[in-house]
């Protein structure tokens, strides 16, 4: 009936269509425009804009001050990767394998960065690293980033390590192999997929991430939502669209890397 | 059989299907059907999946328009009506009782959706719960009942409306057999206590057996046989019938004239059948039950009666299956045949022996017409 | 092969029994009862000293600063600017979440209704909105919505406003931007719970007599309630706490308290009143996540199980 589209009746299903139409394309709305205006030739940002040009590009690449943010940016996003999925992995394998109790309890702390708002992480380790002298480090940036980042690559490779027979790593002991060496040879080949998931998760969280980055941030090391978020309370220059624009082409490179390893992933089960 | 042709015509035809059709693309899940039911009667859909039997159940309900035809009941179309206004009950294969609401609640819905007054509700539900024996459960959820308890649920909810009509789709197909055989024998006590029309789709042949009153055979579609179930299995209307119900042997003989042919070189006699010509082959079909082999003494101390016809093969394998035994025989032009007794008779051959098979000429069926893939036995599906 | 691994099963099985069987007639030594907890240490460890004890620091620092007691929590609750920055915040939150249910329930419907094709897309779209930038997504909204932006000339040209409308820098702007983020949020856990619904049981409910109409409201929504409260409850929680789209979308006056927060911290250096606030903000995300959790388990959709 109303799960089943032939015997929804014509009318409430056109009705539900049009109406899922509009709001798709509300989604899409500030997403295309954005892309649109970046390539548009008005300085005020008039759409639809009286002409098209690369100018805007080219204003972002030739400035010192974009190209550092951006490369900061890169540089943080892959370091928090790195140590997310380090400190997850480990994390993970205890939380699954461990009979220990109160590992509901432990599993809940390790999620709480995700649950606590952003903002008072950020004011708490600010407060922090104000006192330690350290703000305005990489190593400020890469820690507050690593917190929030840490619960999406433990839970990512939870996720796949429950999915994963252990009896297969057994098998590989009985085959002549240490546990180590079946850990390395037989699980992480297995749970490969959600460990590329949990970095692909990390390196997003990291890439876009605005208010820890703003309080961590000095003059000579922002990254680069940092640098849109200091130019936007100051104007609005199409400069910022093409920022904007290279992050969301980021996005979708990442979510089509995801689909694919999706994909190989049902083909191969 | 033309005594229950007579039955069924004095009773009144409550549902009419006038050349349905269901069309998905190219392909015709219903394919031109039309069948009358009768007021009260109990009526089965039996096929294989994808026979078309839970298409055609779709559309009495309403979920399925047809792509042409008539759904007549009572003299009036439902092709137009949606499921809601139909007044139909339906119990479903897997259920679905509607898991937020407690047993009482699941059997009262009905009833709340037609405003009925909360004293007649609770009457109405009480005597429900009575009636498939769920009063102590009548406030758990579905999820705690058990698959049997759940589907008694479905059945009051579907019954607790009094509607005219009742479509079961394979309503106890996830339950274990013992469960099912005493859910069967319920359903049956059930019908003939309220004297509803009941339609029921199965692909089990034995529960078809035990609960309808006529069956209607679905392949490809089509309904190709229609009758009790005594008819169906003793004189099937066809090749595809007398080998999807139950076993048979299928022997391909030459016609003589009418009521002579051979079997690879031996003369048997058969029925008399119209539009048999000479020299057309044709099927003589002989039930496993209905045949008997006798070893070569036993052949000479008893004669062969007349009327009975007789060939020659050997035995390749007896199975003793507890109630009863089967031997399996080849005859010398390679032809697979099976017999089979009740083991108090006793089955002395051993593999290798030479038997002879013997069969009454009016037990077994003949036919001219037929297509290789009906004799086999997983023919119904696509 | 296959002889050695299920020797090897039985093997371990029979004596993970024995163990078991040991530990519970004698007290458990410690190693056994911790037995693979040593691997919980590196993560353990840098949240401690990165996560929690700064959280501690700063909700301590809202008792002790500027000196020791509960001041800064009377001044929190009894200053009327700061009661109204509470009330804009709870406000916000609610309207966002109404909004985003309003508009996530067709999506997730549709998506459900139709998995394949143009449902698969209409998915697609939901991700990317998700995981595209923050920040661009709300610069883009800032740029449409102020009052020379896309929204304001086209209702002009249509004729519907003769004034441009005030849409950014106060609290319309908060609620379109948040809306606009909170969608995914509620699409993700609905379209799950919807697609764990037996379409059957709707058809049940169509032949026992209800119209599309009462089936929608007696069936479908219950049977939705589940993923419908869990999503709703997350877009809340996450309202209370956004930082990001107030502060550019919203305007200096109408405040909300994570902005509150922060300016409090930057401009004020005010850390004790902050902390409070922060605290406070806390407690009302923990004690409805508390909810969000208990909310869970008990799904009406467990038909088959």
């Amino acid at each position: 009936m109303l799960l089943t589209p032939n015997a929804m009746g014509r009318r409430l299903r056109f009705g539900l269509y049009a109406t899922t139409g509009l709001i798709a394309l509300f989604l899409l709305l500030p997403i295309v425009f954005i892309v649109l205006l970046s390539f548009g030739s008005s300085q005020w940002l008039v759409f639809p804009p009286p002409g098209w040009t690369l100018k805007w590009y080219g204003q972002f690449f030739s400035n010192a001050e974009w190209m550092d943010a951006a490369l900061a940016s890169l540089k943080v996003a892959v370091l928090t990767t790195f140590c997310a999925v380090a400190l997850g992995l480990p994390t993970a394998f205890a939380l699954v394998r461990g009979r220990f109790p109160g590992r509901e309890m432990l599993y809940g702390l390790f999620t709480l960065p995700m649950i606590v708002p952003l903002v008072i992480i950020a004011v708490a380790v600010y407060a922090l690293f104000l006192k330690l002298g350290w703000t305005g480090t990489l190593f400020s940036f890469v820690v507050s980033h690593v917190i929030v980042a840490l619960p999406f690559t433990i839970i990512s490779i939870i996720n796949s390590l429950k999915l994963f027979d252990q009896s297969i790593e057994d098998a590989a002991v009985i085959c002549g192999a240490s546990r180590l060496q079946a850990v390395f040879k037989v699980t992480f080949p297995a749970i490969r997929p959600g460990m590329i998931a949990g970095a692909l998760f990390a390196f997003l969280v990291s890439w876009d991430e605005v208010v820890l980055s703003v309080m961590m941030a000095s003059p000579n090391l922002q990254t680069l939502p940092v640098k849109m978020w200091t130019t936007l309370r100051q104007d609005l220059t199409p400069v910022i669209a093409v920022a904007s624009t290279l992050l969301i082409g980021l996005s979708v490179l990442v979510m089509v890397i995801a689909a694919a390893l999706r994909r190989r992933n049902e083909v191969s089960a | 059989m033309s005594a229950v042709i007579k039955d069924t015509a004095q009773a009144r035809t409550l549902v009419s299907l006038r050349n349905l059709n269901k069309h998905y693309g190219d392909f015709a899940a219903v394919d031109n059907i039309s069948l009358d039911i009768q007021d009260g009667e109990f009526l089965t859909f039996l096929g294989s999946s994808g026979s078309g039997k839970s298409t055609t159940l779709s559309m009495l309900a309403g979920f399925e328009t047809p792509s042409s035809g008539e759904i007549l009941v009572g003299g009036q179309s439902l092709v137009n009506v949606p499921p809601h206004k139909r007044d139909i009950g339906m119990v479903f294969q897997r259920y679905s009782l509607f898991p937020h609401l407690s047993v009482r609640d699941n059997i009262a819905f009905p009833l709340a959706i037609r405003k009925r007054s909360a004293a007649e509700r609770d009457k109405q539900v009480d005597a429900m719960l009575k009636l498939v024996q769920l009063e102590k459960f009548a406030h758990r959820r579905p999820a705690q009942l058990s698959g049997g308890q759940q589907q008694r649920v479905a059945i009051a909810r579907a019954l607790v409306y009094e509607p005219r009509i009742l479509l079961m789709d394979e309503p106890l197909g996830a339950l274990d057999k013992k469960l099912r055989e005493d859910l069967q024998d319920e359903l049956r006590q059930l019908h003939r206590r309220l004297g509803i029309t009941i339609v029921y789709v199965t692909h089990d042949q034995e529960e078809a057996m035990r609960l309808s009153q006529r069956i209607a055979i679905f392949s490809h579609g089509r309904i190709v046989g229609l009758g009790t179930g005594f008819d169906l299995y003793q004189n099937p209307p066809n090749a595809f019938v007398a080998s999807f119900l139950g076993n048979s042997n299928f022997l391909r003989v030459q016609a003589h004239g009418n009521g002579a042919a051979s079997f690879e070189g031996q003369p048997v006699a058969m029925r008399l059948t119209s539009g048999v010509g000479d020299g057309q082959e044709v099927l003589l079909m002989v039930r496993p039950e209905k045949a008997l082999a006798l070893s070569r003494e036993q052949a000479v101390r008893g004669a062969l009666p007349a009327g009975w016809n007789e060939v020659t093969a050997k035995v390749g394998e007896v199975l003793f299956l507890g109630e009863s035994q089967t031997c399996s025989v080849v005859t010398a032009g390679g032809t697979q045949m099976t017999v089979k007794a009740l083991s108090a008779a006793g089955m002395s051959m051993k593999p290798g022996d030479e038997v002879k098979v013997r069969w009454a000429v009016a037990d077994a069926c003949v036919y001219t017409e037929w297509q290789e893939s009906d004799l086999s036995k997983a023919a119904g599906a696509h | 092969m296959k002889v050695a691994i299920n020797a090897l099963q039985s093997a371990t099985g029979a004596s993970g029994t024995g163990a078991q069987g040991a530990a519970m007639s004698l007290s458990p030594t410690l190693r056994q009862r911790w037995r693979g907890s040593r691997n919980l240490l590196p993560a353990l460890l840098f949240l401690g000293l990165f996560f929690f004890a700064p959280l501690v620091g700063l909700l301590l620092r809202g008792v002790l600063e500027p000196v020791p007691g509960l001041g800064n929590y009377e001044q929190l609750f009894a200053n009327s600017a700061y009661a109204r920055v509470l009330f804009n915040t709870f406000s916000v939150a609610g309207l966002v979440t109404l909004i985003s249910v309003l508009l996530g329930f067709p999506l997730a419907w549709a998506i459900t209704l139709v998995p394949r094709g143009w449902g698969r897309w209409l998915l697609n779209i939901v991700l990317l909105s998700m995981w595209t930038s923050l920040l661009a997504r709300t610069y883009s909204w800032l740029v449409l919505l102020q009052a020379s932006g896309v929204i304001n000339k086209a209702l002009m040209a249509v004729g519907i406003i003769d004034a441009p409308l005030e849409m950014v820098h106060n609290l319309t702007g908060v609620v379109i931007g948040m809306s606009y983020i909170m969608i995914p949020f509620i699409v993700l856990p609905l379209q799950a719970t919807m697609q764990a619904i037996d379409p059957m049981v709707l058809q049940a409910g169509s032949i026992c007599g209800a119209s599309p109409w009462t089936n929608f409201f007696k069936v479908f929504l219950p049977l939705c309630r589940s993923g419908l409260f869990s999503g709703a409850l997350m877009v809340f929680v996450m309202s209370l706490g956004y930082y990001v789209t107030p502060a550019l979308l919203g305007g200096a006056q109408n405040m909300m308290l994570p902005e509150f927060i922060v300016q409090q911290v930057q401009s004020f250096l005010n850390w004790g009143l902050a902390s409070a606030a922060a605290a406070l903000l806390i407690v009302i995300t923990l004690v409805l996540f508390y909810f969000y959790l208990k909310l869970q388990p008990e799904s009406p959709v467990g038909n088959a199980r």
